[in-house]
């Protein structure tokens, strides 16, 4: 039997590398990865909870909505990053500013 | 093991059965979406505007649902997912003010309407957020949050990116999206965080405060701050603020005007919502020595209010203006939410009326100018009295409004705001407190700087090239009745306060 602990470093781990994914990528798709990272730490400290909530079972059902959920968000993502290629010919978010003060 | 769940089976389809009843708003506007969707596919051809009728009937409709559901008495749903009351149905009757006035926009946009992509799916989009800002505002359960959430936010970015005609509309769609899925990883690692702890998904469930109060403080407190962070988003409040700017300016103007509007809304309702269980924040422990929820907001709400206020002055862009300042008001609207009672909840509603029509109002007219002249900039707006002059009286009319002042519904609701805050002075008498409505009564007077340079170019400086000839668009139309609510609100406003 694995301890609780253990799931919960590997999710803080998982969510900490995707976080620096997210901050220091330089490729929009390397941050959609990082926040991928950050969402499966969620889920993973989700299922590893929910072994004590067998009665009502919601750290599982949560981790079947979020991961539906992270797909759909992805989707939508990259079809935008798909856009902004077109415009920009790139997806290195510190080049696309024409948006600033 | 199969038969502990057995028995269950019968109890929670009634349950569900019995909830069904509570749920026809959210009926009608997933069967709307359908429909519209439909319409879109099938007779896009033969009637263009066959969808844009649907969805106004749609949202008509739902509307009367919500009014019918006024005198419930608070009853929850679907096993404790949801909650009908009285909160929530103001609520939801906002958003559908809210959604009708979007409609006609996008109806009335010209490059909306000239896109090759038309603006069928648009509408079907706009119902789909919908229905995530009414879950948002009845969930009780942090799965429905994050669900109620995502909807909203997956559609606005939709929404944001919808005509990608140029490269600012994209890179906006792109940057909201890539801020919102990371605040939303955040959220939802808050989220399991709190479930760890409390062993509860259901927010209300007596063991969720009192169990997350008994963990050591480095974790809640932890898991608190991160669930925040989605909402801080949602709300555009500092430090989560950045997207805003960028977004409002690059979004076409309705998006612009409906991201403003609703899903703000929604957000401070889903904030009442998770701040409810540790009601009074003294008692159940979340404002101990170490922490302090009512100052982790007073400091949110000073620091939105300076930089959405001071953020304004330097901006040239209209709609930037508009951005940082709709920061500012939300950093304003937080002050009511320090007496968590019902006049404060009162205060606040009454705020997000006005606060929409104004917001709305002033998207409008930005629009129409920019559409006949295609000037964004209030430098460029010189000399624009004298050819706009009913548009620019009726943007004076929005923009005093905005600053609060009287003859006009702005005021009304600036003044329930400040009573609720030092109503919260009163009973807490904490400096923070007074510090808050000092930064509140500062910035009020520092957003007349920058209000009021659009009417000082508009009308008191003469610019080259003369504008000439307006004719009555539908959306001057909209745009007057918008100005004549706003000052019909200041004489009479009963209509509003009947409804909380």
């Amino acid at each position: 039997m694995i301890p609780l602990s253990h799931f919960m470093f590997i999710s803080a781990v998982l969510f900490c590398l995707g976080l620096y994914a997210v901050l220091t990528k330089r490729n929009a798709i390397q941050v959609l990865i990082g926040i991928e990272f950050m969402i499966n730490a969620a889920i993973l400290n989700f299922v590893a909870f929910g072994r004590f909530d067998k009665a009502t079972g919601g750290g599982q059902m949560f981790a079947l909505f979020t991961i539906v959920l992270a797909a759909a968000g992805v989707a939508v993502a990259l079809a935008i990053i798909l856009n902004v290629y077109k415009h920009f010919r790139t997806i290195n978010p510190a080049k696309i500013d024409s948006l600033k003060d | 093991m199969m038969n502990d769940f057995i028995q269950n089976i019968s109890p929670s389809i009634n349950d569900t059965i019995r909830s069904l009843s509570l749920f026809y708003p959210e009926i009608g506007i997933a069967t709307g979406f359908i429909l519209v969707v439909l319409a879109d596919l099938f007779f896009h051809r033969r009637s263009p505007q066959a969808s844009f009728m649907l969805t106004i009937l749609c949202l008509a409709l739902v509307g009367c649902l919500n009014f019918s559901q006024l005198g419930y008495p608070a009853e929850a749903a679907f096993g404790g997912m949801i909650i009908v009351d009285r909160l929530a149905v103001v609520f939801k009757i906002i958003f559908c003010f809210v959604s009708v006035l979007f409609v006609l926009f996008v109806r009335y946009n010209q490059s909306l309407q000239n896109s090759s992509k038309g603006t069928g799916d648009l509408y079907s989009i706009l119902l789909a957020v919908h229905l995530g800002l009414h879950l948002m505002v009845m969930s009780q359960n942090l799965v429905m949050i994050y669900l109620s959430l995502e909807m909203v936010s997956v559609g606005s970015y939709l929404m944001v990116g919808y005509l990608s005609g140029n490269p600012k509309q994209s890179e906006a769609a792109m940057k909201y999206a890539l801020f919102g899925a990371v605040c939303s990883a955040f959220m939802l690692y808050g989220m399991s965080l709190l479930y760890g702890f409390t062993g509860s998904l259901e927010i209300y469930s007596p063991q969720f405060a009192s169990f997350l109060i008994t963990t050591p403080f480095a974790s809640w407190g932890l898991g608190l701050i991160m669930l925040l962070t989605g909402i801080a988003f949602k709300l555009s409040l500092v430090p989560f603020h950045f997207w805003s700017p960028d977004v409002y300016e690059g979004a076409p103007t309705p998006v612009t005007a409906f991201l403003s509007t609703g899903p703000k809304i929604a957000g401070f309702a889903l904030l009442i919502r998770i701040l409810a269980p540790f009601q009074p924040f003294n008692l159940s422990g979340i404002d101990s020595s170490i922490f302090s929820m009512t100052t982790v907001l007073a400091v949110m709400a000073i620091a939105s209010m300076v930089v959405g206020n001071f953020g304004a002055i330097w901006q040239n862009n209209v709609k930037r203006v508009l951005a940082y300042s709709s920061i500012g008001h939300t950093g304003f609207m937080l002050m009511a939410l320090f007496v968590f009672s019902a006049s404060g909840f009162k205060a606040l509603i009454f705020y997000m009326v006005i606060y929409s029509i104004m917001n709305m109002a002033a998207f409008m007219i930005v629009d129409e100018i920019e559409e006949r002249t295609g000037k964004q900039n209030i430098d460029d707006y010189k000399g624009l009295g004298k050819s706009f002059t009913v548009l620019m009286i009726a943007m004076v009319v929005v923009l005093v409004s905005l600053t609060g002042l009287p003859p006009t519904a702005g005021f009304t609701a600036k003044f329930l705001i400040f009573s609720a805050a030092i109503e919260a002075y009163n009973l807490s008498g904490s400096a923070l407190m007074m510090i808050v409505i000092i930064t509140g009564a500062i910035s009020t007077v520092v957003s007349l700087f920058y209000y009021f340079r659009i009417p000082l170019n508009a009308f008191l400086r003469t610019g080259e090239n003369q504008v000439t000839g307006i004719k009555g668009s539908p959306k001057v139309y909209i745009t007057l009745f918008l100005v004549f609510l706003l000052i019909f609100f200041i004489l009479f406003p009963s209509p509003i306060q009947k409804l909380l």
